[in-house]
């Protein structure tokens, strides 16, 4: 019975983009702190390949996030 | 004149019980922040505040579930007043489990007053039990917490692979700073279920007295406009009743879990109400906190609360159906006009108040969701 009741669409729609945005936007801000301190500590022992290569890490770990965010609300919006 | 009487009494309980439901779960919305400084109390409350207003407007899916799938009512005065009694039901049993401490959710009462006062006055037809109560609202509030809780344990522990040999010090500044992300969204997203549900109810009310056509469904923008203010109102008053009596009670947690569980509460009550599932916004942010700390460490968690979680959600639907019922047939003893609302307003508030004045005289601790203790890393 619950088979037919439940709109299984609509949940597990719920259950990937929770996974997905949950687990996916946390860890590009991690990334972008990964990417940010690593940058610094590159750049301040005269590494500057490394720290570009981090810094540019941090910056598509930032732009995920608000991408993700601003992708989020747009869709939301449309309801 | 009678019904205008009514649908004034009903919408004016229903911005009440948004009000209410706004002060109640600040707690749950801030506790997070404040607790890992990522935010001062003040600050952290009025920047709730704002999102919860702004969240009201984003989407109108939950409304629309709350007030077309999960029961039907007829434009008529009988109608009008089964929405009152379900949303005094629902007032009623949460006054009942804040002064006796047991737990409860707000969302889960309304829903559960509505169909109790529908079923007595309309008939079990009205009431969709299968597609509507257990599909769209009682096997997603199952599902939404136990889906918070391990969405904040993956996030935690990828969090930590990631940033685990990093100096603490710039990390967790950094997952501060995430946390004014993490928040604003988790405040937005309670803005967004929450108070559509407030929406819902009363356009169930303006359907049933013939202002809004059964076939012309639609949430007027002044009542988008009221919820909104009703919750961010009650979230801001709720806010300063916090920081006064709650500031030095959140156990602590480190700012990366504060971020993973906010990330985790947010995604799930905004992907829910983008497909017009009404969750139970507590339980939900208990789910991913306690997810948060679970990942780290099992006994850092507080397994009563999750057992609180299942008690309130097997007790509060019917509990407050029932409510909702008896709260129906009262007010129908006095006839199909004012005089019913009227008298049982006037009650509920002498019943609500003698309840505060008795919990004050006690030193009444108010709700928040438990954050698990955990070392910083």
């Amino acid at each position: 019975m619950i088979a037919t009741i439940v709109d299984w669409d609509a949940l597990l729609q719920v259950v990937w983009v929770s996974l997905l945005a949950g687990v996916g936007v946390t860890a590009a801000w991690g990334l972008a702190l990964l990417g940010a301190t690593r940058a610094l500590e590159s750049g301040r022992d005269g590494r500057a390949g490394g720290a570009a290569a981090y810094a540019t890490v941090g910056v598509l770990g930032l732009a995920t996030v608000v991408a993700a965010i601003v992708f989020g609300i747009v869709i939301l919006m449309g309801d | 004149m009678g019904s205008e009487i009514i649908v004034v009494i009903v919408v004016a309980t229903a911005l009440i019980f948004d009000f209410t439901n706004g002060f109640h779960d600040t707690a749950n919305v801030v506790a997070t922040s404040i607790s890992t400084r990522a935010m001062p109390p003040r600050v952290a409350v009025g920047y709730a505040s704002i999102l919860n207003f702004v969240g009201a407007f984003v989407s109108l899916e939950v409304a629309a579930t709350v007030a077309k799938d999960v029961v039907s009512i007829h434009a008529n005065s009988i109608g009008l007043l089964a929405v009152f009694g379900g949303l005094v039901g629902a007032i009623a049993w949460n006054l009942i489990t804040w002064y006796f401490g047991l737990p409860s959710s707000s969302s889960h009462a309304l829903i559960g007053g509505m169909v109790g006062a529908v079923f007595v006055a309309e008939g079990h037809e009205a009431v969709f039990f299968q597609e509507g109560i257990l599909g769209k609202v009682m096997i997603p509030a199952l599902v939404a917490p136990v889906l918070a809780f391990i969405v904040g344990g993956l996030a935690i522990l990828v969090l930590y692979r990631i940033v685990g040999r990093l100096r603490p010090g710039p990390v967790s500044g950094g997952f501060r700073l995430g946390q004014v992300i993490s928040g604003g969204l988790l405040a937005l997203a309670h803005g967004t279920n929450d108070a559509q549900k407030t929406m819902g109810v009363i356009t169930l009310a303006l359907v049933a007295n013939g202002t809004i056509a059964e076939d012309n469904f639609h949430v007027p923008d002044w009542v988008v406009v009221a919820a909104a203010t009703a919750i961010a109102l009650g979230t801001y008053v709720g806010g300063w009743r916090i920081i006064k009596t709650m500031g030095s009670r959140i156990h602590k947690m480190d700012a990366a879990q504060g971020f993973a569980a906010q990330g985790a509460g947010s995604t799930v009550i905004l992907a829910a109400s983008h497909v017009g599932f009404p969750l139970s916004t507590t339980h939900t942010i208990s789910g991913a906190v306690i997810g948060s700390g679970a990942a780290k460490r099992l006994s850092a968690v507080r397994w009563g609360v999750a057992g609180n979680i299942v008690l309130a959600w097997i007790l509060t639907l019917p509990a407050a159906a029932v409510i909702g019922a008896i709260t129906f047939l009262v007010t129908r003893a006095f006839g199909t006009g004012a005089v019913g609302p009227i008298v049982v307003s006037v009650a509920i508030l002498a019943g609500g108040s003698v309840l505060f004045a008795r919990r004050s005289r006690e030193g009444a601790a108010p709700g928040v969701v438990p954050v698990p203790e955990s070392p910083r890393p």
